[in-house]
């Protein structure tokens, strides 16, 4: 029992440090970043990128090309050029690396389904 | 209940839970002080903040006027506040629709209608300047590039069709060009910027400000904060505080979390708040105006907003524990707002009652598509599928249509004393369009007191607080008791040149 209380501390121990160092990272940015906190993180660990992190790698434009809705009578409702803020809303606003965004901004008001939708 | 009600239901469950939240996240704690030996991060010429219709047109003013460094702070990651999201209806007269559609108006006009709805309490002097100068408003966004509907409104109020609306209905179809605008003619915008409070000069004058960059609304933040100086002057252009439950509720106790709200998140009221601890005297803050107008089901002013605007006066709301009528749907805002919030179920808990119109005179209005395609609105071809759907006593609903119908033929409504001029004809029978209502927090005219030229007064000295200006909904007393629509955006842009041109001593 004494050894196995020990080897059980060994165990939590492990979990505790393991659970202390992992902060979640979506597989896609894993697979190009690795570790590289710097990456995305420019203005320090302790505070939220800058907006124009994600822009490093991301393009807007062709973004907003990808989201384009099919139906010219919705070409508003694309969260990446829409009617009320055009392509400036920050990916941040919508987007959230180790915590997901609930929802995107658009449906602080509005029932849209955005299918490829990953907050 | 049908799936589909369950889905509303969770919906309105996750909207309270949303406004709650917000109850519980205080603002932080601003504070003014004295700028002795402070260091100066930045220097500006001009400084302005907030980025909706007053904020984008202090800038453009100021800058045409020969200011050479403005700039805009906003605290939201994206430009444009409530003035983004509104329904981009603008009034003003004698402008060039009203020419060519041989419309008479004028600004004593405009001016006795403002005061009527005001109860008699508005600002006269501050609605006659506005109204004096709200073409020149027009123009700029014009100018701009804002494209509007080739047609006058006239909206309820006032007295002859004088409002204009932005080609896509919404108030983006004039911050998006006043945005773009600005940045072409080379204004600063920075966003993430949150106002902490004024940095004082030795009179008691505001020379500049403490700005925290790097801000994420509501959450933990550690950005830093810079000390900025203004050269000129500081425009507060942070408009209202429908968003920030306590204060609400603090001068209308009904406005609790339970009700909804159209503002955008950002409408908290800090910049307010920290120009009343400067000296600034508070007017009107107790009258907030709530929409009777808004569902529910969807977030904001959404879909159902206008269509409820333009079906009240030939729809039934029913209350859908009894299956009856418990309001006139024409009457003020207030009362309207009031009565709905009276719509509950046995335990006491909120009940949504329904807005029912016959779908030949619903279907007129384009949002009526809309609010089906979205699911925050319901067609049904009976009454049976309608009591059904939403579980209200059957017998008593077809009781309450039939007495109505009767109202509709004889233009008496015995019942409320509604106005039936506008239903006449139009009888409720089947197809019915359906949406649910519950009030939403829509616009404070309360704020901060000021003058002709956009300068905040002191209420110990009663002389204005120099290098200080507010433009906007940040302001109070110029609308009274009720704002009429469509006199919110004449006003910000109006104040928000003027503010400018206070700045540059035109």
């Amino acid at each position: 029992m004494k050894n196995f209380n020990i080897i059980l501390g060994l165990v939590l121990l492990g979990l505790t440090s393991l659970s202390a160092q992992s902060v979640e990272i979506r597989d896609y940015h894993k697979d190009v970043i690795g570790n590289d906190c710097k990456t995305c993180h420019d203005n320090g660990i302790k505070q939220f990128p800058s907006d124009e992190a994600c822009l490093q790698c991301h393009n807007v434009d062709d973004l907003a090309k990808q989201t384009m809705p099919a139906n010219e009578e919705d070409k508003w409702q694309n969260p990446h050029n829409n009617l009320h803020y055009g392509k400036d809303v920050p990916c941040q606003e919508c987007h959230g690396e180790h915590t997901p965004k609930k929802q995107p901004l658009c449906n602080t008001c509005h029932t849209f389904k955005f299918k490829g939708y990953k907050g | 209940m049908s799936n589909i009600d369950l889905l509303g239901r969770r919906k309105f469950i996750a909207g309270l839970g949303i406004a709650a939240g917000a109850a519980v996240v205080a603002p932080a704690m601003a504070m003014s002080e004295k700028a002795d030996g402070v260091k100066w991060d930045k220097e500006v010429e001009i400084l302005i903040i907030g980025s909706g219709f007053a904020g984008l047109a202090a800038a453009i003013e100021a800058t045409k006027l020969g200011a050479k460094d403005v700039h805009i702070f906003e605290k939201m990651s994206y430009f444009g506040g409530n003035s983004a999201i509104n329904g981009g209806l603008f009034a003003a007269p004698g402008t060039p629709m009203q020419k060519k559609e041989g419309v008479e108006d004028s600004v004593d006009r405009m001016v006795a209608d403002q005061m009527l709805s005001g109860r008699g309490v508005a600002d006269e002097v501050l609605l006659r300047h506005i109204a004096s100068h709200a073409v020149e408003a027009l123009q700029m966004t014009l100018d701009a590039g804002a494209e509007y509907h080739p047609y006058l409104q006239q909206l309820g109020g006032h007295s002859v069709a004088r409002t204009y609306q932005t080609a896509v209905s919404c108030g983006a179809g004039i911050t998006q060009p006043m945005y773009k605008e600005c940045k072409r003619i080379g204004v600063n915008t920075h966003n993430r910027s949150k106002f902490e409070g004024f940095l004082l000069g030795d009179k008691g004058e505001v020379v500049g400000v403490k700005m925290r960059s790097n801000y994420h609304f509501e959450e933990d933040q550690p950005g830093k904060v810079m000390n900025i100086r203004a050269k000129r002057g500081v425009i507060m252009a942070t408009g209202g505080f429908a968003q920030n439950v306590d204060l609400r509720m603090a001068e209308d106790p009904t406005l609790t979390a339970e009700v909804g709200c159209t503002n955008a998140p950002g409408a908290t009221g800090e910049g307010m708040l920290e120009m009343f601890r400067l000296g600034a005297i508070p007017v009107h803050l107790a009258y907030i105006q709530s929409g009777p107008w808004a569902s529910p089901d969807e977030g904001g002013f959404g879909y159902v907003s206008n269509y409820s605007i333009f079906n009240f006066p030939h729809s039934i709301a029913v209350n859908r524990l009894t299956g009856k009528r418990f309001m006139n749907e024409i009457a003020d805002r207030k009362t309207r707002a009031d009565a709905e919030l009276s719509c509950r179920d046995e335990k006491g808990n909120a009940l949504p009652p329904i807005l029912i119109t016959s779908y030949k005179d619903s279907k007129v209005h384009p949002n009526t598509e809309k609010v089906i395609k979205y699911n925050v609105g319901w067609k049904f071809d009976s009454v049976e599928a309608l009591a059904k759907h939403f579980d209200v006593p059957l017998e008593a609903l077809k009781a309450q249509i039939a007495e109505y119908n009767g109202f509709v033929k004889t233009g008496e409504d015995k019942q409320f004393a509604k106005d039936m001029t506008m239903a006449k004809n139009k009888m409720i029978e089947a197809p019915f369009t359906v949406v649910r209502l519950w009030p939403k927090v829509h616009y404070c005219q309360g704020g901060v007191k000021i003058n002709t030229k956009a300068e905040v007064k002191d209420s110990l000295t009663g002389q204005s607080i120099p290098g200080l200006y507010a433009a906007g909904e940040v302001s109070g007393g110029i609308h009274g008791v009720s704002r009429l629509g469509s006199c919110s955006i004449p006003e910000c842009m109006v104040m928000g040149m003027t503010a400018a041109r206070s700045l540059m001593k035109v």
